[in-house]
């Protein structure tokens, strides 16, 4: 009897727990999703019943036609696309330098680095704030972009994937007489490129879905970034447009989404390497 | 030194190099004269600081004393890309994202040599290794003494004077071993550059090398041809590592005019008499396929434990009367080896090495 306890736990006891875990995670989203697709009505009526009757698509239609959403798109990827090759770019290089030169202090300044990932948010914003002040940033999406230029953990990530590549391959360029950037050119990143790939996309999701350094920065409607013009929705403008603010929310999650369904497997990948080998 | 300098018959050499990592000295005083156009091989067990060598000569290792010469030019500081050396390592190092083609003229590219000369060498260096065909595989397609070929292949196209290889063959099995073995030489005597090559396997070295290096703990034991090498070891350490199974190494005693070896008495010869009175214990070195096993009365008595036979040859443990053991080798498969009550041998045969260095007296043999 025991066994055949034991085994029923092996088999589905896990499988349900799992089942359970994801469906916490996803429920939110399968409300959004559902919301959106709900008029006012059905929103109040049936609250918590996943599947709306009938379906409408007067929200997202409401949406494309009153609502600058183009403006918030290009703002939000425009912040994006500066941080992620920004992040990538100076992630690749420093990794390239901890790990096939020598230098004084080379630790140190690694562990120093790695540190910085132990420092709240909350703590660094201030700071920022300021500096953006007195920079003369505040509003504009390059205070924004500024502070998250440089990306620790990609650092870190790019070191661990580099460690991965034999060290004959370098030597063997070497002696062919390349030089360090041709080396990274030409022998690194191509061995790297997925990893490369992954954190990049990693970079542009978590800046696509910033919420609250944007907030602190950004006033100008203009300026807004699609977390941003979210809120409008839900906040002081209109506390009741649930469907419209879904079909926002849904139409901002969905670039992340895809882009994380297409790259799964290196993202996967990646991490996978840095917990093996760090 | 500064007549070494110019010596254009030595292409490399390292004078009282050493190599320390902290306080841990790897190599302590090299001296070592590589002939231009020779083939040098650095034998010894693992750790000996065979690579670490060969890693100076390509400028991965930093020379921490000492001078490093190519063709009369101290290059104690001269980075590994100016060099002009061409090297095969262990793993190959192919780069997986390029195909076979991208890889051997990888080098020439870096150098902006022309595209027609390019093509010219990287054709004619696939043909010699016959890699004709496979331009356009990628290395993961390869098998393991096709990758090994394409490494070779790379390194001849640079058409360097040096050409260093750290263990090519190792990830080889041994059919394909014999076989790149015999190509890498004709492969030197074509083009007949520099060539330090650094294997633990004996066989390799014996049958590549022009002259080996046997190396231990850092120092050079002994450098000469494979025949003086195997024949004439210089001390106990050679005498070991060198033939399979290596040569029998056994205290002997001197007393009046004889050897007691395992307690059996050896008349010594009237020519090695006087040179050895004076001491009272010599080791007595002595190949196994120089002995000959005796069936009755034996110069060395012994027992024999067991007999594996290897199809073209038998070899017999002996158990001596003091317990050491002594292999012997017999080629004649008739002969019944576990009944042999010892062994004789001829004394022009014989290694005597100093009890405390180990030093090989150089009286025996010669």
């Amino acid at each position: 009897m025991k066994t055949n306890l034991a085994s029923w736990r092996d088999e589905w006891g896990y499988h349900l727990l799992l089942l359970i875990a994801v469906f916490l995670m996803l429920w939110p989203i399968v409300f959004m999703l559902s919301t959106s697709l709900k008029d006012l009505n059905q929103v109040f009526e049936s609250t918590l019943n996943p599947l709306p009757f009938p379906p409408t698509f007067d929200n997202y239609t409401n949406v494309l036609e009153n609502f600058p959403l183009l403006t918030y798109i290009w703002n939000t990827f425009y912040i994006a696309i500066i941080v992620t090759l920004s992040k990538a770019l100076t992630s690749v290089l420093a990794a390239f330098g901890f790990v096939y030169y020598d230098f004084k202090y080379k630790e140190t300044i690694f562990n120093g680095m790695l540190l910085t990932f132990f420092i709240p948010i909350t703590v660094l914003i201030m700071p920022n704030y300021l500096l953006m002040a007195k920079l003369g940033l505040l509003d504009t999406p390059y205070g924004v972009m500024l502070p998250s230029l440089v990306d620790g953990m990609g650092v870190f990530l790019m070191r661990q994937t580099m460690r991965g590549i034999p060290k004959p391959l370098l030597e063997a360029a070497i002696l062919d007489g390349a030089t360090p950037w041709q080396i990274l050119r030409k022998v690194v990143l191509p061995l790297i490129k997925p990893s490369v790939l992954a954190i990049s996309i990693l970079f542009f999701i978590n800046s696509w879905n910033e919420y609250f350094w944007p907030l602190l920065i950004l006033q100008d409607k203009s300026n807004l970034t699609l977390p941003l013009a979210l809120q409008m929705f839900i906040s002081a403008e209109g506390g009741s447009e649930w469907g419209v603010a879904m079909a926002v929310a849904t139409l901002t999650s969905l670039p992340p989404l895809v882009l994380y369904g297409f790259c799964q497997k290196f993202i996967i990948n990646t991490f996978m390497q840095a917990g093996v080998k760090g | 030194m500064s007549n070494v300098e110019n010596n254009n018959e030595y292409s490399i050499i390292f004078s009282g190099v050493k190599k320390a990592y902290g306080k841990t000295v790897v190599i302590e005083n090299l001296n070592l004269e590589i002939k231009k156009g020779e083939r040098l091989i650095l034998l010894g067990p693992s750790g000996c600081g065979k690579t670490t060598t060969l890693r100076m000569i390509a400028g991965f290792e930093e020379i921490t004393s000492g001078d490093l010469f190519m063709d009369g030019e101290q290059v104690n500081d001269l980075p590994p890309g100016e060099r002009n050396i061409a090297m095969v390592f262990q793993s190959y190092a192919l780069f997986p994202h390029m195909t076979v083609w991208e890889n051997i003229t990888f080098g020439l590219q870096l150098q902006k040599l022309p595209k027609d000369e390019i093509a010219k060498r990287a054709k004619e260096a696939m043909e010699i290794l016959h890699l004709e065909g496979y331009e356009n595989k990628k290395t993961h397609e390869l098998s393991g003494g096709q990758k090994q070929r394409v490494a070779l292949c790379r390194a001849l196209v640079k058409q360097s004077p040096y050409f260093l290889l750290d263990e090519p063959l190792s990830n080889l099995d041994a059919k394909l071993r014999q076989k790149a073995r015999t190509e890498l030489v004709k492969l030197h005597e074509m083009f007949k550059p520099t060539m330090v090559y650094v294997t633990h396997d004996q066989i390799e070295a014996m049958t590549v090398a022009h002259r080996i290096a046997v190396m231990n703990q850092g120092r050079i034991q002994q450098i000469d041809t494979p025949y003086n090498i195997y024949h004439h070891p210089a001390n106990t350490f050679v005498a070991g590592f060198i033939g399979s199974p290596a040569m029998n190494i056994l205290e002997a005693q001197v007393l009046n005019k004889c050897l007691v070896i395992g307690q059996s008495a050896v008349k010594l010869p009237q020519s090695l008499r006087e040179q050895i009175a004076a001491r009272e214990k010599v080791y007595f070195g002595l190949r196994p396929e120089a002995c000959t096993p005796a069936f009755g009365d034996a110069m060395i008595k012994g027992k024999v434990d067991f007999v594996e036979n290897t199809g073209n040859l038998q070899t017999a443990t002996l158990r001596l009367a003091d317990g050491a053991s002594l292999y012997v080798q017999d080629s004649h498969q008739d002969a019944h080896l576990e009944e042999c009550t010892g062994v004789d041998f001829a004394w022009e045969n014989v290694c005597l090495f100093d009890a405390e260095t180990g030093v090989n007296l150089e009286l025996g043999g010669k």
